[in-house]
């Protein structure tokens, strides 16, 4: 968690992704954030993240975001 | 039949009725029947197209979802073996769809100009056959492309039933103009049963009348002066071509968002809410966020099926480590995506109509956006350096302005009709600005008197004022209900007034002056 | 409030409105349906048909006799037909009318009216157009008319656009003495008000071709005659009509303009004045010498009121007025083929064949022993003038010549000049007036009411130069050599002497009302012609206007006076035209100072 945390705010400075829970629902990340978010992550946890994944539910906050991750480890 | 004719209203007033007395069960057919009649009566025999595309998707999703269901069916280790070769025959599909459908649209569309192009580059002769363009063809060609590909992304399952799905193609409020709908946003809605709810038909009376009074008090209205000034372009000064410009940025506006509210208020008074497709993009700050204000859907479509899969896909994500290792910094890390971004705005612009103006508009957003994201490190350590109030309304007014400055400038390519003339007029804007081409009586030549100016003046401030309400959290409809009965009297019998009065009448119209302009 | 309850208001609301409509139609009546807040001459001007109709419902009983015909039917002057005809005429002139449309107004008129003459005008154009079937409020006939079922032709007007309505309001707000565009009827006689054009200044060809450059590039769209035989079974109709119910019925042709006629191939002119002379007996103006000069047209296919005087006056055997030798026939089913070919065979164009004349004018003020180097000039000075004007073969002319000229086609001679005098100064009395008697040339005195014999200014006490009183006067104009005409009574004060706002012209003053204006301008000018008349015994017919400033509307209310003639101080040569009296209002005149015999004649040859 405190590591995907640092890569995100290393990725997308100036974003609070700690106090968010709605990150995409209230538009705090544009499309472009989210690919810059997808790239950074793929890199670092070598994962896939394919396009149908893309989908608010999986991006509205941190924790759903390392839930994706370990879903795609799996 | 058109939003603003009398038989609309007519058919409206007895599709809605109708809607809410048949069984619930029978409500999506007769807004199935509904919308065929809708299209027919516009359309004819165009609406072959319009079923073209309805079968073929309908086809492709059927095929699609039969694929995952099977997939998903198979025991997990059997399924992952055979996940390429189901990825493969899905890829087939989708690829089948996108060719036969994008193909009809470049041959309705584009055809005419590729065949212009190349017969005037090389001296073939193409033939360039006038076809009769469909109705809102490029809006039902990016719906069911889009319900295509969620199908095959598995998003959800597709319709099963060809009429139910054909409603989801033809529904008729937005076949003309969109919203672009999403197949599990709207799709529910059309087949689910709906009761009579007096607010949702009340609101989606009132989103109607502020439709309807952007369209034809204002939009109308300034069209008259926007087309006369565009009739003889070079017979103006600079200053005029710019008044022109301003005018077909608020008859655009008007008249798109205003047929929007229509559309929205149509669907809420059927107890259907459709998708939102312009939130007040006079307020927005960048060139991005005017994007995301305006024709939302579009820009939406496009994230979801050319920007993501392209800003995903394995060519640019090896471009992207290519920049990290080359550039490097911010540069590097955005380089990847900032090209994506590019080829968005290209194929947005290309999306408005077949012409070299609007791949230049389409290069001319892309570009200024592009740049944007590249040189924003710069812009971060300039604002450091400057010691201003980054956060202010100043500044955000400052911002308003220059991003609403920017899209007029973009405006000179959409409405011209040639790229070089565009570009000759925003170049006559600067050098050929004549300030008293204003008061000299060059604006009342055009067909408008002082009295319409006023009129399109004090529409604007009306306009502004509500999206400013609104863009701090107002509610206008909600806020009304609070009044008391005679004030609700008067926002309805007054805005009546004014649409019919300033907008709905004077089409049959002929002035004396006019009779005897000869005699 | 609930939103039901809401839903319901909305919707009464919105019925409300056609509703709303009605009652406003209904009430303001632009289109004159309903004989509410009548002014006909507005809504004659949306829709002729409905509102004529209407009108003679109410008015009737004022007319024995009408016009009928499309829009060139209204340059037949109804003043001059009910004095040949002893008649009180109507005109029922609408734009665009076709002989179905006659016949149905024939026969309402028939029905409704009492008729002892109707006045038919067939015009080329009724060969191409038959039946249009217009239903717009704005071309429709009165359904009482047409026999259009009530609901519906009420329905439609109760119905109509708004904007008429508020066009109506506006435009009453806005409405002044003579017409404007959205009021060119004359309600009386139902011809187009023409007052501002028939005194408009026609001069030389170059500046009407200015003024109305249709002429010059005439644009012609060759058009088929396919309705010849209906036109021909309408007109056969009215005729049975009037013949069953003992009414006289004159039928005219109009004139057409030259160029107008290209419209049509020689066949179908052929056949289309070979059918109606098979029908009846008719005059027919439309092609002779006036077709060729575009100074006789108000536009390219109207020919002026004066025209129409010239036809009626040929029509009625009156020959006290100029009538081109060639203009108008009378056909019948023997002479018809001979007829046509005056049409088939007719020339490209036309020369000047002597129907016009220029006639330059000299204006002179005071003459004294020393000239001031402005317009006052010395006696020698003025001697000189007038004697290498007389050398050069100038014959002073006087009014009545030019009057006789235009009104007459008298010929002038050789070299015609007017020369004129403002203000009335004794010294025209004491230096001028012998002079001229010596060399035997005519000359008009325009005198200020006011300053008749006086050598103060009015009650002030302050000298002016003298002018001569009406013994004096009347001893010039008993001579032959002078006469005497208005120079307004009292609109050419002085703005020192005068309390503010003093009247130095006779033009509006800063922010007078209309009605005040033509008050004070008509006053003015009936107190000047009454003492000129009384004190010298000569009528007044002309106007020099002080400073030589003017308007449409002046120039309106001298033609409501009678004057014959106004002169202005602009400085150009007048072209005078046989059969065009208005050629003689706003008359040039060029300012004379101290200059030589020959430097006079050189501004002479300009």
């Amino acid at each position: 968690m405190e590591e995907l945390l640092q890569l995100l705010t290393e990725t997308c400075p100036g974003i609070d992704f700690a106090g968010s829970e709605a990150l995409i629902d209230d538009e705090i990340l544009d499309s472009l954030d989210i690919v810059t978010i997808v790239s950074a992550i793929m890199d670092t946890y070598g994962v896939t993240i394919s396009v149908d994944d893309l989908v608010p539910e999986n991006f509205n906050s941190v924790a759903a975001m390392l839930d994706l991750i370990q879903r795609l480890q799996a | 039949m058109s939003f603003t004719s009398l038989t609309f209203l007519v058919f409206l007033g007895v599709l809605v009725v109708l809607y809410y007395l048949v069984p619930r069960k029978f409500q999506w057919a007769l807004l199935l029947l509904a919308s065929y009649a809708f299209y027919l009566w516009g359309g004819g025999k165009t609406v072959v197209y319009l079923l073209i595309t309805t079968c073929s998707t309908y086809l492709a999703g059927r095929l699609l979802g039969g694929l995952n269901r099977r997939l998903k069916a198979l025991p997990a280790e059997e399924r992952k073996a055979k996940k390429p070769s189901f990825d493969r025959r899905k890829k087939q599909v989708v690829l089948a769809a996108c060719l036969l459908n994008f193909g009809l649209l470049y041959i309705l569309k584009y055809w005419s100009f590729t065949a212009e192009v190349v017969n005037n580059a090389s001296g073939f002769h193409l033939p360039a056959p006038d076809l009769l363009m469909p109705l809102g063809v490029s809006f039902f060609t990016f719906q069911s492309i889009g319900y295509v590909i969620d199908c095959y992304r598995g998003k959800y399952a597709p319709q099963e039933h060809l009429g139910r799905y054909a409603l989801f193609v033809s529904f008729f409020p937005q076949i003309i103009q969109g919203p672009i709908a999403r197949y599990d946003q709207l799709g529910p809605q059309l087949l689910g049963e709906h009761q009579l709810d007096w607010d949702q038909l009340k609101y989606g009376i009132q989103l109607c009348m502020w439709g309807y009074f952007k369209k034809l008090v204002i939009a109308e209205r300034i069209g008259v002066m926007v087309n006369a000034v565009f009739a003889d372009v070079w017979g103006y000064s600079g200053s005029m071509m710019a008044a022109a410009v301003l005018g077909y940025s608020i008859q655009l506006y008007c008249d798109f968002s205003g047929g929007i509210d229509i559309t929205r208020g149509v669907g809420q008074m059927l107890g259907i809410d459709m998708a939102e497709n312009f939130r007040r993009p006079l307020f927005a700050l960048s060139l991005t966020e005017y994007w995301r204000r305006w024709h939302i859907t579009l820009g939406g479509w496009m994230r979801d099926y050319v920007f993501y899969p392209i800003a995903l896909s394995s060519g640019f994500r090896k471009l992207g480590s290519f920049a990290r290792k080359h550039f490097g910094g911010v540069m590097g890390k955005i380089f990847a995506t900032s090209m994506a971004t590019f080829v968005v705005y290209f194929v947005i612009g290309i999306w408005h109509g077949a012409n070299f103006r609007y791949i230049a508009y389409g290069f001319y957003n892309g570009g200024l956006i592009t740049a944007g994201l590249l040189l924003e490190p710069t812009f971060v350590k300039l604002r450091e350096r400057i010691p201003i109030r980054w956060d202010g309304k100043g500044w955000h007014l400052f911002q308003m302005a220059r991003t609403s400055l920017i899209v007029f400038v973009g405006r000179y390519m959409t409405r011209a009709p040639r790229l070089i003339t565009a570009l000759a007029m925003i170049r006559a804007t600067v050098t050929d600005f004549q300030l008293q081409s204003f008061t000299d009586g060059t604006l009342l030549s055009f067909g408008l008197t002082a009295f319409d100016y006023w009129v399109v003046a004090l529409g604007m401030v009306v306009v502004t004022a509500v999206e400013w309400y609104q863009e701090k959290g107002g509610h206008v409809r909600k806020w009304m209900e609070g009044r008391g009965a005679l004030a609700q009297w008067a926002m309805v019998m007054v805005p009546l007034l004014v649409i019919v009065l300033l907008g709905a009448v004077g089409q049959g119209y002929v002035a004396a002056e006019f009779i005897y302009a000869q005699f | 409030m609930q939103s039901k309850k809401w839903v319901f208001m909305f919707l009464g609301c919105l019925l409300s409105l056609p509703l709303l409509l009605m009652a406003a139609n209904f009430i303001v009546d632009p289109f004159a349906v309903f004989g509410n807040m009548t002014w006909y001459s507005f809504s004659e001007t949306l829709n002729p048909r409905v509102a004529k109709t209407t009108y003679l419902k109410e008015h009737g009983s004022e007319y024995d006799s009408y016009l009928v015909g499309c829009s060139s039917t209204s340059s037949y002057p109804v003043d001059a037909l009910n004095e040949y005809l002893d008649a009180s005429f109507y005109n029922t002139i609408s734009y665009g009318v076709d002989m179905k449309d006659a016949e149905e107004t024939v026969g309402w008129l028939l029905d409704n009216c009492t008729v002892r003459n109707i006045v038919l005008n067939v015009y080329v154009d009724n060969g191409v157009t038959y039946d249009t079937g217009q239903d717009q409020l704005t071309l429709k006939l009165h359904g009482e008319v047409s026999g259009e079922n009530p609901v519906s032709f009420y329905g439609g007007y109760l119905l109509a656009d708004p904007n008429y309505i508020l066009d109506k309001l506006k435009d009453k707000a806005a409405d002044t003495e003579l017409s404007q565009t959205f009021d060119v009827f004359d309600e009386e006689t139902g011809a187009y008000d023409k007052r501002a054009r028939d005194v408009e200044n026609i001069g030389d060809l170059e500046r009407y071709y200015e003024a109305y450059p249709v002429f010059t590039d005439y644009p012609v769209y060759p058009a088929r005659m396919g309705e010849i035989e209906n036109t021909m079974k309408s007109v056969a109709a009215i005729r049975d009509m009037c013949e069953a119910a003992d009414v006289d019925l004159y039928v005219v042709c109009a004139p057409v303009y030259g160029e107008y006629l290209n419209t049509f191939t020689d066949e179908d002119l052929t056949a289309f004045y070979t059918a109606l002379a098979e029908v009846t007996d008719y005059w027919d103006f439309t092609y002779s010498s006036v077709s060729w000069e575009p100074r006789y047209f108000y536009d390219a296919t109207h020919f002026r009121n004066a025209v129409g005087d010239m036809a009626l006056a040929k029509m009625f055997g009156d020959d006290s007025i100029y009538i081109p030798e060639d203009f108008g026939a009378y056909v019948t089913a023997e002479n018809v083929a001979d007829h046509v070919r005056t049409l088939t065979n007719r020339t490209g164009g036309l020369e000047d064949s002597g129907y016009t004349c220029e006639v330059p004018v000299l204006m002179y003020h005071h003459i004294a022993e020393e000239g001031d180097g402005g317009v006052t000039i010395s006696a020698d000075c003025f001697e000189e003038q007038i004697a290498a004007l007389h050398e050069a073969g100038y014959t002073a002319v006087s009014l009545d010549d030019l009057y006789a000229y235009v009104e007459e086609g008298r010929d002038l001679p050789e070299k015609p000049i007017l020369i004129t005098f403002d203000d009335g100064y004794e010294s025209n009395y004491q230096i001028a007036f012998p002079i001229l008697e010596e060399y035997g040339m005519e000359a008009v005195i325009f005198t200020i009411g006011v300053s008749v014999g006086k050598d103060t200014y009015k009650d002030t006490g302050v000298a002016i130069t003298p002018h001569f009183s009406y013994e004096e006067a009347r001893e010039m104009a008993e001579s032959g050599v002078i006469s005497i005409q208005s120079h307004t009574y009292d609109m050419h004060q002085s703005a020192q002497l005068d309390a503010a706002p003093a009247r130095t012209s006779a033009v509006p003053l800063e922010g007078e009302s209309e009605e005040d204006y033509m008050a004070a301008f008509l006053t003015d000018m009936e107190q000047s012609m009454a003492e000129i008349r009384a004190g010298v015994g000569e009528p007044v017919t002309a106007l020099a206007y002080p400073n030589g400033d003017y308007t449409t509307l002046s120039q309106a209310l001298c033609a409501k006076l009678g004057l014959k003639a106004t002169f202005t101080t602009e400085a150009r040569t007048n072209v005078l035209i046989k059969g065009l009296p208005q050629c003689l209002y706003g008359l040039g005149r060029y300012n004379v100072e101290e200059i030589s015999g020959a430097a006079l004649l050189e501004l002479l040859r300009g």
